[in-house]
């Protein structure tokens, strides 16, 4: 018989509610905190409003960890009408706070309900790009034991690769999250950097993937990066992309161009990301990318 | 039942057996004679650890089964594994780590697992010898069996194998010829016992052997010995290294071959426990030079193979190891491959590094790749100023201008040598090189007319250096834009090669004399000229004129346009400004580079 799963989510994902055809679905917002103050997305707390103070005023944003405590309420609604939960976790390399976090919830509620925590080792669209990708095959299989759908989330997990560029890293240094990426800050020459997240790195840090000078050049390399990884995962398509732009006005023309040419590589669904505002911390004005699913 | 583990709490006590390990690596590396003498024994076995423990951080916050752990870091190690000596000390691991995944640290099961780790690392090693490593781990095996009739606890029993395995390690040299002859204690195998010693002990330190002197000091003793030895004895007697004998601490003669000669030595200056006899003495003079030759020798061999290479191979095409054996034996020798599922961990000291690549590449991916280059490390290793190699890699750059220099540096070259007007020599070029401390190097100038010095620079320094063939200094800026160091060596150095060339330019200079150029074009005494693609194409009096002329002919509608300024051109403000005017749709940037010949150079993005 097939098992009735609902799936949680932070809302560090990169899509809106409306973007995700799954019922059985809660999405938890992170408090991000504005000079202190805390606030939660909502249609007047959004990515632009938060870039627009970012850009206009001298102010220090940070997020802080999914609580526990929405997780919890949110297993306690819902663990009596499903059989299985799974909670699709930003990457632990990147918060292993958060993935404690989604730990203790699973201890909480082991002789209740089994949760599997995935360790997305994504963040921003890659996390969307991991959802979808474990409602896909939720979806379409019939009966799997738990096992099975803990090794087809590691899947889902292992083929997401997230490209971004960041046209300022230190929103992303400040926020704790710079990984290795961090040898590509501090350049005398103006660099634009191209960073990633990639699904087969076990570690689920931030990497730098290259830099240029020019967007044009940022986005001709982030393609050839996604025909690379094609070419060595032996995929001949992408089975879903994420783009994702419009934090702020800036740059929205390249990004554009960017979804242009990954319009034009072999791909089965192409999903218009969403700017979430906590996302909009660690991203600052005019940053994009993708998230590609091979 | 087992219970878990703080993660973090183990990762800190592989640590300090990690540091314990790294306090001996010199004295291990002084004692690495065989298979090879190259002087690393000890650094291998280090960053073995360090690899594994780097990969172990994935699991910082969490709690899991001690042979859980245990399993997960054997696997690390065994990726990570670095030489001969850190590939059986690997496989030692995961044969033990197979046997303890179930947590169960009972005395009998970790008998159980050490026997399969001795016996994992024995099968793995292709033409397995006795007086290595691999003694060692059966000494280890032996001695617990027998401890454990008196003893329940592993922990009492591991701490009462030492003394055992300290005495079967000084008997290594009867059980290969090649350490008696060099005098040595087997390497590996006194690297097991530290590694061991360390796991008892942790941070107590042992003095294990850690104030003799160097093996280039060593050697110099024993080349200084046989030249004053060769003289009549009657004269060498009253020569003042015959004093310097007669008073030499032998407790900081770690090397038991060398120690025992030059005992010989002080009887024969002495008169002390020798024969009298004059054809007596001579026959020990005879014997010391002999002896002294024969170390000499051995510690200079010929390196018939000589790259120390590895890499793993991720195959689906692969079915055993025993396969792969057969695809790439005849290659060299002292091959070891480890196999987890479906990647290949591959040892082997070669002459042909990349046809082994070639050959392999087709059945999957090469997923790391690592060359050393023996000879050099050997060289370095029985050199006096030996280096001890503090990065894996590292990128050197060669420039005339400051500003260019300050411009690599931030773009994340290791180090740059600024050698402003007058080109660097060769021994300028050698000591930048060999002050990187790093075992590979990328090498790039800013002129081609250094290439030839740099050559001759990498055949006297101690690295692997792969030469970047640059000859401006554009030309480095569009190798750091393509590299990152987290690529392996040769990944790095095939995108240094690919990336050279990848941004359009032309410099701008004066002409010192009236020149003519290639398309008939004269260029007059003092007037300014562009170069484009090593030719000159324009050339004008008003510097400003070419500069907008170059552009306009030149940008081919690039989006970005970046003046780098020169010494000539030090006090001009303001040429950005105006050229913005002109070219409303284009983006400058202006740096300043600090070249000498050349006013300017325009990049085209």
């Amino acid at each position: 018989m097939k098992k009735k799963i609902f799936i949680i989510v932070g809302d560090n994902l990169g899509l809106s509610r409306d973007q995700i055809d799954y019922e059985d679905l809660e999405i938890i917002k992170f408090p991000v905190l504005v000079d202190g103050k805390e606030y939660r997305e909502s249609d007047e707390y959004s990515a632009n409003w938060l870039v627009s103070k970012f850009e206009k005023e001298n102010i220090v944003a940070k997020s802080s960890t999914l609580p526990q405590n929405d997780v919890v309420e949110a297993v306690e609604r819902n663990y009596r009408n499903y059989d299985l939960i799974i909670h699709v976790v930003m990457s632990s390399g990147l918060s292993s706070a958060s993935w404690k976090v989604a730990e203790n919830v699973r201890k909480q509620y082991e002789n209740v309900i089994p949760i599997i925590n995935v360790d997305s080792r994504q963040a921003l669209i890659g996390v969307g790009n991991v959802l979808l990708g474990i409602i896909d095959f939720i979806k379409k299989s019939d009966d799997l034991s738990i096992e099975e759908i803990e090794k087809l989330c590691q899947q889902v997990v292992e083929n997401t690769y997230s490209y971004y560029i960041f046209p300022d890293l230190n929103y992303l240094y400040k926020g704790g999250r710079i990984g290795r990426a961090q040898s590509l800050m501090g350049s005398l020459l103006h660099i634009i950097p191209i960073i990633g997240i990639m699904g087969d790195d076990p570690e689920g840090i931030v990497s730098s993937l290259g830099k240029g000078r020019t967007f044009k050049q940022v986005n001709n390399q982030v393609v050839e990066l996604i025909k690379a990884k094609m070419q060595e995962k032996s995929a001949s398509k992408i089975r879903r992309a994420i783009p994702v732009s419009g934090y702020g006005e800036k740059n929205k023309d390249v990004a554009n161009e960017l979804i242009e040419k990954i319009k034009a590589l072999p791909c089965d669904d192409l999903v218009i990301g969403k700017p979430g505002l906590v996302d909009a911390v660690y991203c600052g004005p005019g940053a994009y990318g993708v998230s590609i699913l091979l | 039942m087992a219970t878990e583990i703080d993660v973090n709490e183990i990762n800190e006590r592989i640590e300090n057996i990690h540091r314990y390990l790294n306090k001996h690596k010199e004295y291990l590396n002084s004692l690495n004679v065989f298979p090879v003498p190259d002087g690393d024994t000890g650094l291998n076995m280090v960053l073995t650890l360090q690899g594994a423990m780097a990969n172990m951080k994935n699991f910082e916050n969490q709690s899991m089964l001690p042979g859980e752990y245990l399993k997960n870091f054997a696997e690390q190690m065994l990726l990570n594994s670095r030489g001969c000596s850190g590939v059986i000390l690997s496989l030692f691991m995961q044969g033990f780590a197979e046997v303890v995944k179930n947590s169960d640290f009972s005395k009998q099961n970790v008998y159980r697992a050490i026997e399969n780790g001795y016996r994992n690392a024995y099968e793995g090693t292709e033409n397995p010898r006795e007086g290595t490593m691999l003694t060692l781990m059966r000494a280890l095996k032996e001695k617990y069996a027998e401890l454990m009739k008196e003893e329940e606890d592993p922990i009492v029993i591991i701490s009462k194998t030492i003394p055992y395995l300290k005495e079967v390690l000084n008997q290594t040299p009867e059980m290969l010829p090649v350490l008696k002859q060099a005098g040595v204690i087997d390497s590996g195998g006194a690297g097991f016992v530290v590694f061991i010693q360390g796991i008892n002990r942790e941070l107590q330190h042992n003095g294990f052997g850690t104030n003799g002197l160097s093996v280039p000091t060593l050697l110099k003793i024993g080349k200084a010995t046989r030249k004053h030895i060769k003289m009549r004895l009657s004269k060498f007697k009253n020569t003042p290294f015959a004093h310097l004998i007669s008073n030499i601490d032998f407790s900081r003669i770690q090397n038991s071959r060398l120690q025992e000669i030059l005992q010989n030595v002080r009887k024969i200056t002495t008169n002390l426990s020798v024969n009298n006899h004059v054809n007596s003495k001579k026959t020990l003079q005879k014997r010391i030079i002999n002896e002294l030759e024969e170390i000499n020798n051995l510690w200079n061999p010929d390196i018939k193979q000589k790259y120390c290479t590895e890499f793993v191979l991720e195959s689906d095409k692969i079915a055993s190891k025993e396969q792969l054996r057969e695809m790439i034996s005849a290659f060299g020798d002292s091959l070891i491959i480890i196999q987890a599922g479906n990647k290949f961990k591959v040892h082997i000291h070669t002459n042909k590094p990349d046809d082994i690549f070639d050959r392999v590449q087709p059945y999957g991916e090469l997923v790391f790749t690592k060359v050393d280059d023996m000879k050099k490390q050997h060289r370095n290793f029985i050199s006096d100023d030996v280096i001890d190699y503090r990065r894996d890699k590292s990128i050197f750059c060669i420039v005339s201008g400051k500003g260019f220099a300050e411009i690599l540096q931030k773009l994340g070259a290791d180090d740059i040598l600024c050698y402003g007007k007058n080109k660097p020599s060769v021994d300028q070029l050698a000591k930048g090189l060999d002050n990187l401390q790093a075992k590979n190097i990328i090498a790039a100038a800013d002129d081609g007319d250094i290439l030839m010095a740099l050559k001759y620079a990498v055949s006297l320094c101690k690295s692997n250096v792969y030469i970047v063939e640059s000859d401006n200094p554009i030309a480095l800026i569009g190798m750091m834009m393509g590299i990152s160091k987290d690529y392996d060596i040769m990944t790095m150095f095939e995108e240094a090669m690919k990336n050279i060339n990848t941004i359009p330019f032309c410099g701008i200079a004066r002409a010192n004399r009236e020149v003519l150029a290639d398309n008939e074009m004269t260029v007059r005494k003092n007037d300014y000229f562009a170069v484009y693609k090593k030719k000159i194409v324009l050339s004008n009096p008003n510097m400003e004129e070419l500069a907008v002329e170059a552009i306009r002919q030149l940008a081919n509608g690039c989006g970005l346009v970046t003046l780098y300024k020169g010494l000539p051109s030090r006090k001009e403000n303001g040429l950005v400004d105006r050229l913005k005017e002109q070219f409303p749709d284009t983006d400058f940037e202006e740096y300043y580079g600090g070249q000498y010949n050349y006013n300017y150079y325009i990049t085209f993005e």
